[in-house]
């Protein structure tokens, strides 16, 4: 059983990083639907540095560098290009899609390194994930850069006028996104499932992308959220201990994006969406030109 | 940029020609394979020799011309089925998922007329494939119209929700064809039951009819976009939802509409390459490398600008790239997935590219002096 | 506070002064040789059309803009401004006409964005003790601690002017200050005002046609035309006439000949009609009122009142949460949007860009917008693209509509050829119900009174017409009943002809009608 928890609460570790990204990004104003390339390039890099060089380190620092490169390019063609941030978002992760199934492919299988050591039996990523959260929390909402931030994803052309540099605030914000974005990913590759295959993420930048969306962008409820994919993704691998022996193991293997769909739809209730409609940074995903 | 008194600008356009517009995504596909020759030259290949055996391998060696052909009428099918839901300003990347309930549902239909245990099947294959072929358009459809539906009534993201029907139709045909599924072959092995020989899809010259359906539905759908009533009405609502709704334009009917079509279209896909491909007709084992091809059809569409009849020569000349890549990926002893890597390479410069549909770069004379900057004290 | 570089300018000196300001644009030489000064405690207003070039003088003298010619002065110091930020860090302020807010956060959240002396982590306390002196000195009333978008209109100027304040201006620069307040509003806010400048700020108030309100505060007037100073006048020496000559150039019509036509059947009946706004709450609060052919029906209120509501449930675009709308006899409360329109009902929206047109479309395809479901049009599926084109044309020379051709896209059109657009559209099909929703807002003089000709004809023509406005003056002028409406519900039914101003003024700020 501790078992179990154990793995959920490592799972709920990698939301918690790609999602805390995303709000970010999302909360200056940039939408990025390619959480997913950026893990997947977090995650093959960060794989292939590490098993190549030995050093768990040199594979994290590389899924964060990557993962912060990523960002800079989102930011480059969002903010200082102005495109369509749904077609960037989506290049990002076809990019990362297409080029890591073939870059990863001669290291298709496992790690064959020793497992990071752990506290309490869980990656030592999880408590600082929390701690991320609680700090994202605080300057967010206390702070004078939060409040910079929250401006330029609100009314960016009230934040210009009042003295703040909108494209660098969103370039600081993207890099921090990607790089967590990236760091999930090696996350991911070098711990929690630490054998490679094309595409392995299943889908976990799309269902973090939808956690942001879930947590109303607010770091906390974010915790909740991720915790709570975390253990019905371990529920969908191991249904013997909720139901033994109905449906087969495939049919489980649909349950968490069964129920992702299910809460963006409980998303689209009415005490849902006044609440959700009052939270969204205003200029989401609209590029913002210099007058 | 300045030389003299004349400077290099960037210029937003006003209105963008169907020339500018096929000279910019020419120039785009020039440079990704460009760029991509970055991957040949990695692998310690002469990138000119590489294309040169991609290009002649997919047009002109009798092996690999009908393999370029079966993969094209596939990805005009997905870009087609990518096309409608972009014109109305709707993300369609569910197409995988769509093309796979096809195939279950064409599947389906077999299995209920006894397809699964005999070479030969009860009924005539003048009904038999008919019937496959709505069922899968109903399969991609019904799929589809999730997304449509969520979308219409609540506003739900489609993105999420198409990429997580993904994964559940991936996993629905994992389950039926393999360890004791429904649709197992008898013979294990991981895969589907094969087609029986009196139900493969007709050829034409070594192509399967399915070309007509495929060239048919682009040709038709052009025509839609431009003059009927129901192609004014997604062009609207992609435009603004919220003037459509102010022209009377029902916003819960049009992203119903163009996912269950488009899911219909990718469902037919589905049902071209398990069922009318020559040599494959079974669902594979390796299923989801096709669902992964689907995504092609994303980067069709967008090259194409979301006009179908462009999507044609885009859709072939990406059908040859993909088979062509395989090939010399085979032949010249890379690693796998170089068609996947071609794929991400021409992604991103799409995207770059979509800067220069907005912008244009002109000379200018330099204008007025400007006024002297700072605080005169 | 940060203190302002002239705080040792003292009242009656010059605070600010431009010469010879000169912009051109391509086509066009938007300010011309401009002069204007102004003294500390001085009220200063600039006058003139849209189009004249005071938006180009105003954002000049913000810093939004380079002159191509002249010079700025401040304290008797040239200077000149690379950005807003530079005319800020020297004093002046300005309050734009559209609200330059973030709605999400809290008004002293609003006022310390940016402030140089924010601090690492906030401190808001000592800010909102701050900004409450400021509230005192001049008599402003607002909660500091409210989210902007709870505010009323007039409330949310009280924040932008504090956040100038609070940045240390010592001249602040108004973009029509009273366009969105009601009567008593613009009381509170003009005494504001008179306070600042009792305590030495120099105010410049833009103006285009509130007339009544330069003449009521301002110390002296300058009238732009066509980018040019056409006068340069203290008020107390001129009148609301000769203002509007210099404007124009020409006599203006203040009063619209008011058209009289015979009385028909009832053209629409509204029964306890109710609805909510975005954010769930009664917006709409069981409004009855009828309008019969040839009737102009004028709502008169401050936006945020409930007129929006009205008239998306009217439209077929709001759900209605209980009453009924017959049109001509047939319930409609239940009709789509669509049947709406094929039944009679022509709505003119508010907002131009985002729904009563589709930039990127041709002038061809939006017409369409109205057109496309009609049978004459369109037949079995398939639109007849050759017809609409024809209707096209013949709709841009009947309403002089300004575009190189039909297939020009409509972002590319000015706002007044928009609503031109707009207007011709809707009109054209000859509706029985027109609702024209803030149908002049934002044009100027001429494209005014072309509008309302044009509504003026469908009268005429025996149409009812639902007209919402939140210029009194064009109310009260246009329409045969006036209804003012105050949180959701009508304050009052008065005869249009014979309406007095201040009452109805107060009555869309709350007081009931009398007897």
């Amino acid at each position: 059983m501790w078992e179990f928890i154990a793995r959920s609460l490592d799972a709920s570790t990698i939301f918690t990083f790609a999602a805390l990204g995303e709000l970010i990004n999302q909360r200056s104003g940039v939408l990025n639907v390619g959480v997913e390339g950026v893990m997947l390039f977090g995650a093959t890099f960060g794989f292939i540095a590490a098993q190549s060089t030995g050093s768990y380190l040199l594979g994290f620092l590389l899924g964060i560098a990557i993962g912060g490169l990523l960002g800079l390019l989102h930011g480059f063609f969002s903010v200082t290009l102005g495109a369509d941030q749904v077609v960037v978002g989506m290049g990002i992760w076809i990019l990362g899609f297409g080029l890591t199934t073939y870059i990863g492919n001669p290291y298709t299988g496992p790690l064959g390194m020793e497992r990071i050591p752990t506290i309490l039996g869980l990656s030592p990523f999880f408590y600082v994930g929390i701690a991320l959260v609680v700090v994202s929390w605080f300057v967010l909402s206390k702070t004078s850069l939060g409040l910079r931030i929250r401006s330029v994803g609100e009314n960016p052309s009230v934040a210009e006028v009042s003295g703040i540099d909108v494209t660098k605030t969103r370039y600081l914000c993207v890099t921090i996104g990607g790089m967590l974005g990236g760091l999930s990913g090696a996350i991911y590759s070098l711990f929690y499932n630490p054998v490679w295959n094309y595409n392995f993420l299943m889908g976990w930048g799309f269902i973090a992308l939808a956690l942001v969306f879930f947590s109303m962008w607010n770091p906390l409820i974010l915790l909740g959220g991720s915790l709570l994919f975390g253990t019905m993704w371990q529920l969908s691998l191991n249904p013997q201990l909720v139901l033994p022996g109905v449906l087969s193991r495939y049919i489980w293997r649909t349950i968490p994006f069964v129920i992702t769909i299910g809460v963006l739809l409980t998303m689209s209730t009415k005490w849902f969406r006044v609440r959700w409609g009052a939270a969204r940074p205003e200029a989401l995903a609209e590029p913002y030109v210099k007058q | 940029m300045r030389i003299g008194s004349y400077e290099l600008k960037l210029e937003k356009r006003l209105t963008l020609t169907g020339w500018e517009a096929a000279i910019g995504s020419i120039l785009a596909i020039v440079v990704a394979l460009v760029l991509f020759s970055v991957i040949f030259i990695l692998a310690g290949i002469n990138p000119l020799f590489a294309y040169q055996e991609i290009f002649s391998y997919a047009f002109a060696n009798p092996y690999g011309l009908p393999l370029t052909i079966n993969r094209f009428i596939f990805l005009l099918l997905c870009t087609s089925a990518f096309i409608i839901p972009f014109r109305a300003g709707l993300w369609n990347i569910g197409m995988t998922g769509q093309l796979y309930a096809g195939a279950l549902g064409a599947f389906a239909v077999l299995f209920a007329f006894g397809g699964r245990e005999s070479r030969t099947s009860d009924l005539a294959p003048e009904i038999l494939i008919p019937f496959m072929l709505t069922a899968a358009a109903l399969g991609g459809a019904g799929l589809g119209a999730i997304a449509g539906f969520l979308k219409g009534k609540f506003n739900t993201n489609e993105i999420v929700v198409t990429m997580m029907l993904n994964f559940i139709a991936f996993w629905l045909v994992a389950h039926m064809i393999k360890e004791g599924g429904p649709f197992m072959n008898p013979g294990g092995r991981g895969e589907s039951f094969e087609l029986p020989p009196s139900v493969y899809a007709p050829l034409i010259m070594g192509v399967p009819v399915t070309i007509f359906l495929a060239l048919g539905v682009a040709i038709l759908l052009y025509f839609a976009f431009a003059k009927t009533e129901i192609g004014y009405q997604i062009k609207a609502y992609g435009h603004s939802p919220a003037a459509a709704r102010y022209a009377g334009i029902s916003t819960l009917k049009i992203p119903f509409l163009v996912f269950s079509v488009g899911g219909a279209l990718a469902g037919l896909a589905g049902y071209h390459y398990f069922a009318a491909v020559p040599g494959v007709y079974k669902i594979a084992r390796n299923y989801g490398y096709f669902g992964d091809l689907a995504f092609y059809g994303i980067i069709c569409g967008l090259i194409s600008l979301g006009n179908p009849l462009a999507a044609i020569p885009v859709a072939l000349l990406f059908g040859g790239l993909s088979i062509g890549g395989r090939f010399v990926q085979g032949k010249l002893n890379m690693g796998f997935g170089v068609d996947y890597a071609l794929l991400g390479v021409l992604m991103i410069i799409l995207v770059a590219f979509q800067f220069f549909y907005r912008y244009k770069i002109v000379w200018v004379k330099t204008g007025e002096e400007r006024l002297d900057v700072g605080v005169y004290r | 506070m940060q203190k302002g570089f002239l705080e040792t300018v003292k009242r009656g000196e010059t605070v600010l002064e431009a010469r010879g300001i000169t912009k051109r644009f391509p086509g066009v030489v938007a300010n011309d040789s401009i002069d204007f000064e102004i003294k500390a405690g001085e009220i200063h207003a600039v006058l003139g059309e849209n189009g004249a070039g005071k938006t180009t003088l105003m954002n000049i003298l913000f810093g939004l803009l380079q002159p191509d010619e002249g010079e700025i002065y401040i304290g008797g110091q040239r200077v000149s401004f690379r950005s807003p930020l530079d005319a800020i860090d020297l004093g002046i302020g300005m309050v734009h006409q559209h609200r330059k807010l973030v709605s999400a956060h809290t008004v002293i959240e609003n006022i310390i964005l940016g402030h140089p002396r924010a601090g690492r982590i906030l401190n808001l306390k000592r800010a909102q003790e701050e900004v409450k002196e400021l509230c005192e000195k001049y008599g402003f009333q607002i909660d500091l601690r409210a989210k902007v978008w709870q505010l009323s209109e007039g409330e949310k100027q009280v924040v932008e002017i504090l956040k100038a304040l609070y940045r240390g201006a010592e001249v602040l620069i108004l973009d029509e200050p009273t366009s969105a307040l009601a009567p008593p509003e613009t009381k509170t806010l003009l005494a504001s005002i008179e306070a600042m400048a009792r305590d030495e700020l120099a105010i410049i108030p833009f103006i285009t046609h509130k007339l009544p309100i330069v003449l009521a505060i301002s110390d002296r007037v300058t009238v732009l035309r066509r980018g040019k100073v056409t006068a340069r006048l203290d008020t107390g020496r001129v009148t609301e006439k000769g203002l509007a000559k210099r404007m124009v150039g020409r006599e203006v019509i203040f009063r619209m000949e008011r058209t009289r036509v015979e009385k028909g059947k009832p053209i629409l009946q509204v029964e306890n009609l109710s609805a909510l706004s975005d954010k769930g709450f009664l917006a709409l609060n069981s409004v009855s009122f009828s309008i019969c052919e040839g009737e102009i029906f004028g709502i008169a209120g401050i936006s945020g009142n409930g007129q929006h509501e009205l008239v998306e449930v009217l439209a077929g675009l709001r759900k209605a949460e209980g009453g009924k709308v017959i049109l001509e006899g047939k319930d409609i409360t239940h009709s789509s949007s669509l049947e709406r329109w094929r039944m009679g009902v022509g709505y003119i929206p508010c907002e131009r860009i985002e729904v009563g047109s589709i930039g990127d479309f041709s002038l061809v395809e939006n017409i369409a917008m109205n057109f496309y479901f009609d049978d004459d049009f369109s037949r079995r599926g398939i639109l007849n693209y050759g017809k609409i084109r024809k209707l096209t044309e013949e709709i841009i020379s009947e309403y002089s509509v300004m575009a190189p051709s039909p297939d020009t896209k409509a972002k590319n059109l000015s706002g007044g050829n928009l609503q031109r657009l707009i207007l011709a559209r809707v009109l054209s099909r000859r509706p029985r119900l027109v609702i024209a929703n803030l149908p002049t807002q934002g044009l100027d003089v001429g494209a005014t009174e072309f509008v309302r000709n044009k509504l003026m004809e469908a009268k005429k023509e025996r149409a009812g017409i639902l007209l919402i406005s939140e210029d009194l003056d064009e109310v009260l002028s246009l329409s045969d009943w006036v209804a003012p409406i105050y949180e959701g519900k009508f304050m009052g039914v008065l005869p249009g002809e014979g309406a007095k101003r201040e009452s109805v003024g107060a009555m869309m700020a709350g007081s009931r009608l009398k007897g």
